[in-house]
């Protein structure tokens, strides 16, 4: 019995050792196979499944450049005015975190803060995401990362910083998250600051983080933006808003705005809005008002300091000469309208040019007006006035300042609408019915004073670019012949004159230096048509200077409240204020002759 | 007589008894030298799986979190383990591994059951895992696979010595009942609280179907029993939305790369841009979020990717040695329960290693297995040890002369001394009778 049976373990044993070698040849066969297709995949499609494979993989990226730096000089130095500076976004993964209360604490050792607060942001349900804190300086980066917390992260970026605080803030503008240039400079010269972003070509993981070691990453430098050094004298600039703020502050007016420039070239020397904002805390500005620079973007009706263009143009028309007297009837009825003056003025009589700047009178630069028409005011004098106004002032239009959002005003036309436009015309020979800007009224009146070539105002005096290549920014002439040379040099005179008369303590030493200028009481529109009668604008339009003007200086006081005449009693000592400390901090080259 | 002593391995020399070579006989129940080259394959296979998941283990950690020497702590830890249980299945007895083949079933199917029970972490919603607490944690799958191999050979040899191997009642029926409860239990649709896990079901039966084929069951039994698990596995297949996707998949991969297809694709990238020589160790991006389970499931595609045509023909020639050993311990052994044994384990390994491969390289459909030694993974890697150590085991009684008498009267009596290889059967000269068990 026993034998067959150890028979049939043997056979069954052969047989198994034989199906053991078939199913081994099988294995062979398979693992052959395998080799085959792995030699197609690798070798014969290689190039197919590599490109599938970078398509995947190689993401493209950019590299944002570094924004260039804003300066400006201080007594021939350079000084930085905007900076860059990096910081960091804390954030974490509410999900990696074990014990919120120990990260709080931690976290909050290093950023200050609530710890309490931070834990309960960490224990957030439903998010991925939380900002535990922002703006974190490099130092506490370092210190943050060596903690170690997995789901803790952080984000650096480069945010401006303003080692001059709120020094000129509107002008400059501010950089937003998004790292858009905003409002000022910024905004208007946002892509040559900027810059060129690079591009990283980089094979990453499956979010998207490049991968340290890769054959495949190419990488195209950031082209950092230019470096860009303003005009601006910084120690004028100071000056200015500190005068601007004490003015605003002491005559009670809602703001004010000061042009301070070269009127040799239309280089800014100074702008000052008051009040501004720290553009380091920008987004703690409830106001958006503020952010505006007022100087180029907002117009207003400039009043009575329109009347040095209107008599400039009558004088380079020849319609009159700076010694040229007329009998002044102390009112003019324009389309059933009575043009009068204020009742200091006195009555009738007769005036001359310089009596017309001098009492600032609305009559004298109508009576200039209709000099243009021949003796009326008539499609030719509002023609002639217009084309002062349009083409050689350069009014209506934005002057082209490296500003966001600058402003045109506005010039009515001349053309007979039935709507008193002649009236509308007398009336924007002393500032009414039209509206300008504090930097658009400078360079009119730097135009006038400097032999009549109208230089583009511009607060960029040179930009570096990332190679180092300095390019000096040449002055622009947008406009020749606005007067002749022999007008601006009767206007200076005239201009002087009325700082003469107006008693300014302390008096201007006019053997040395010129000094000139004009107020503007300037009634303001109501928005129904008509003017306040109670609320108006000071304004004020003067130059300084030695052989010639070297400054001119623009000032508009919103609705001072301190009584008078708010051109002279806001406006003129501001002006004032800044023309003495020009020649007091000997920025004024006194007269060689 | 005999079917109380066919579990004991005394019967070696009794069968032996049959036959003429007394030099055979002896040469039977012998201890000798076993074969290293099982141990040193092992070992080798199972550094180049730590290697890989060792340089890609910044992805890992980075995807979850963790510290970078979390997986490869872990899988040295595994390592060890499985050092442990390679140690155990080598030294224990095979005879004492057959008595406890039914426990060990019994034990297995409590796992099972337990793994269905127990909650699941919603990452890997499948009920796959045993949680004992802590980070304790196996497949309760690797255990069944482990207690079938010794039941199921227990099962043959027993069928084999009572010369029931071709009656169906007696052998293929039970065998089939039982293959379809536990198909129930482990392939099961989700929806059933099944564990879904239709590849290790896969494997499961191709250890049965390879240890029926090496038992010596009829082929036209089993071409009818290939037949039935044919129409079961479209059963299986077809009802499930899922598997329907992953078979859609399979015939065409590139089709649905964002969605279905999307770990075939990924992988046939990986496995294609290796290349001739791969990436280099370091370097491999598709560890990096792109390819799911990287150091798992899909770990033959990222060592392409490293190593390139080359390397995968160098770990397919490991492979392929390292069958061959098993193979050459299986025609070897001693006795139908250790030949058994090792074809068994022959078949799990060498199925599972197919199936995973092949679905790397886009020739099957995607299983969601291991690949053997290779993968993370502690519990497959510590079963698999176990595994090899049963056949470490069964290598230090193979005989040359083995039960194939006809063969061996043909070719005469001295190759009995020496092997094919030239290495000499130790032992057969220097009986040693206090070495006898």
């Amino acid at each position: 019995m026993a034998l067959p049976n150890t028979n049939s373990t043997a056979n069954s044993a052969a047989l198994g050792a034989h199906r053991v070698r078939l199913w081994y040849g099988a294995l062979l066969l398979i693992i052959t196979i395998f080799g085959v297709r792995l030699f197609y995949v690798q070798i014969i499609r290689y190039s197919h499944y590599k490109s599938a494979a970078l398509s995947d993989q190689l993401k493209q990226y950019e590299i944002p450049a570094n924004r260039g730096i804003i300066s400006a000089r201080d007594s021939g130095q350079l000084i930085p005015v905007v900076l860059n500076q990096k910081l960091y976004t804390l954030y974490a993964d509410p999900v990696y975190i074990k014990n919120p209360d120990t990260v709080a604490n931690k976290v909050s050792a290093i950023t200050g803060g609530s710890a309490s607060k931070l834990a309960d942001m960490l224990r957030t349900k439903h998010t991925r995401y939380v900002v535990l804190g922002k703006k974190l300086s490099g130092d506490q980066n370092k210190r943050l990362l060596a903690l170690k917390y997995p789901g803790l992260g952080t984000q650096g970026q480069d945010f401006r910083t303003y080692p001059q605080g709120d020094l000129a803030a509107q002008l400059l503008g501010f950089v937003d998250d998004g790292g858009q240039g905003r409002y000022g400079l910024e905004q208007a010269l946002d892509q040559q600051l900027k810059g060129i972003p690079g591009q990283l070509r980089a094979i990453t993981d499956i979010r998207g983080v490049p991968l340290a070691a890769s054959r495949d990453n190419t990488e195209v430098a950031a082209k950092k933006g230019d470096d860009i050094v303003l005009t601006l004298d910084l120690a004028i600039q100071q000056q200015v808003q500190t005068i601007l703020q004490k003015s605003v502050q002491s005559t009670k007016a809602s703001g004010g705005s000061v042009v301070v420039m070269d009127p040799r070239t239309g280089a800014v020397k100074a702008m000052a809005n008051y009040p501004s904002y720290d553009p380091a805390k920008y987004n703690e500005v409830e106001n958006a008002k503020l952010f505006a620079n007022a100087a180029v973007s907002e117009p207003i009706e400039v009043g009575s300091i329109m009347k040095t263009l209107t008599t400039a143009a009558a004088l380079d028309k020849g319609v009159i000469a700076p010694s040229t007297t007329y009998y002044d009837p102390s009112s003019w009825l324009v389309n059933g309208f009575r043009i009068t003056n204020i009742e200091e003025d006195g009555g009738a009589g007769t005036r001359s040019v310089a009596d017309i700047l001098n009492f600032s009178l609305n009559t004298g630069a109508t009576w200039e007006l209709m000099q243009l028409g021949g003796g009326s005011i008539n499609e030719k004098a509002r023609t002639i006035w217009h084309d002062y106004l349009i083409n050689h002032y350069l009014f209506g239009k934005p002057t082209g300042i490296e500003q966001g959002y600058e402003a045109g005003g506005y010039v009515p036309d001349p053309a007979e609408n039935g709507a008193g436009i002649n009236l509308t015309y007398a009336n924007t020979t002393f500032g009414q019915a039209m509206t300008a800007t504090p930097i658009q009224m400078a360079a009119a009146i730097a135009a006038a004073v400097n032999g009549g070539t109208y230089f583009q105002p511009h607060l960029v005096d040179q930009t570096i670019a990332s190679d180092g290549t300095v390019t000096k920014k040449a002055p622009k002439v947008l406009a020749s012949n606005v007067v002749s040379a022999k007008v601006s040099q009767a206007l200076i005179p005239l201009m002087q004159n009325v700082i003469n008369k107006h008693n300014i303590i302390p008096a201007f030493d006019q053997s040395q230096y010129i000094v000139g200028g004009k107020t503007g009481t300037a009634q303001i529109a109501k928005p129904g048509g008509g003017y306040y009668s109670d609320k108006f604008n000071g304004t004020y339009l003067g130059f300084v200077g030695g052989d010639s003007a070297q400054y001119v200086i623009a000032v508009f006081m919103d609705k001072p409240t301190n009584g008078g005449y708010a051109g002279t009693a806001a406006a003129q000592p501001v002006f004032a204020s800044i023309a003495h400390m020009l020649i007091d901090e000997s920025l004024v080259t006194p007269k060689t002759k | 007589m005999r079917p109380s002593n066919a579990r004991r391995r005394p019967v070696i020399g009794q069968r032996g008894s049959g036959r003429q070579d007394t030099a055979g006989v002896l040469a039977l129940g012998r201890k000798h030298r076993p074969d290293y080259w099982l141990v040193i394959l092992c070992a080798a296979l199972l550094s180049i799986g730590l290697v890989v998941v060792y340089a890609i283990s910044p992805a890992l950690a980075q995807a979850s979190h963790v510290s970078t020497s979390h997986y490869v702590g872990k899988q040295f830890l595994a390592i060890s383990l499985s050092i442990v249980a390679f140690i155990a299945t080598a030294q224990v007895p095979l005879s004492v591994w057959r008595q406890f083949a039914k426990p060990l079933l019994i034990i297995a199917g409590v796992a099972t059951l337990l793994a269905l029970a127990l909650p699941v972490n919603p990452a890997y919603p499948a009920h796959r895992w045993v949680r004992l607490g802590g980070s304790l944690s196996f497949q309760s799958v690797e255990i069944v696979k482990f207690a079938v191999l010794l039941a199921l050979a227990g099962f043959f040899t027993d069928r084999i010595a009572r010369g029931w191997l071709d009656d169906f009642n007696k052998t293929l029926k039970p065998l089939l009942i039982a293959v379809l409860v536990a198909g129930i239990f482990i392939a099961g649709p989700q929806k059933l609280h099944a564990q879904s896990d239709l590849g290790s079901m896969a494997v499961l039966i191709a250890i049965v179907g390879a240890m029926c084929f090496v038992a010596g069951l009829p082929l036209k039994r089993l071409a009818m029993v290939v037949a039935v698990l044919a129409v079961g596995a479209a059963l299986v297949i077809l009802p499930s939305q899922y598997r329907r996707e992953r078979l859609a998949t399979f015939v065409h991969p590139e089709s649905d790369c964002q969605d279905a297809g999307y770990q075939a694709c990924q992988a046939l990238i990986a496995v294609g841009s290796g290349g001739m020589v791969g990436l280099g160790l370091g370097r491999s991006v598709q560890a990096y979020g792109y390819l799911p389970e990287a150091a798992n499931d899909s770990i033959f595609a990222i060592y392409a990717e490293k190593f390139g045509f080359i390397g995968c023909v160098i770990l397919l020639g490991l492979l392929a040695a390292f069958f061959s050993r098993i193979k050459t311990v299986a025609e070897r052994a001693p006795d139908d329960f250790s030949r058994l044994v090792v074809c068994g384990v022959l078949a799990w390994l060498s199925v599972q290693a197919i199936i995973n491969i092949g679905a790397m390289i886009g020739l099957l459909p995607l299983k969601g297995i291991t690949l053997p030694l290779i993968s993370y993974g502690g519990t497959s890697v510590v079963f698999v040890a176990a595994a090899v150590g049963l056949v470490f085991q069964v290598s230090r009684y193979t005989t040359y002369t083995a039960p194939s008498g006809t063969i061996n009267d043909r070719k005469g009596n001295q190759r009995h001394e020496n092997r094919h290889d030239g290495r000499r059967l130790r032992g057969a000269y220097h009986p040693d009778p206090s070495g006898r068990a």
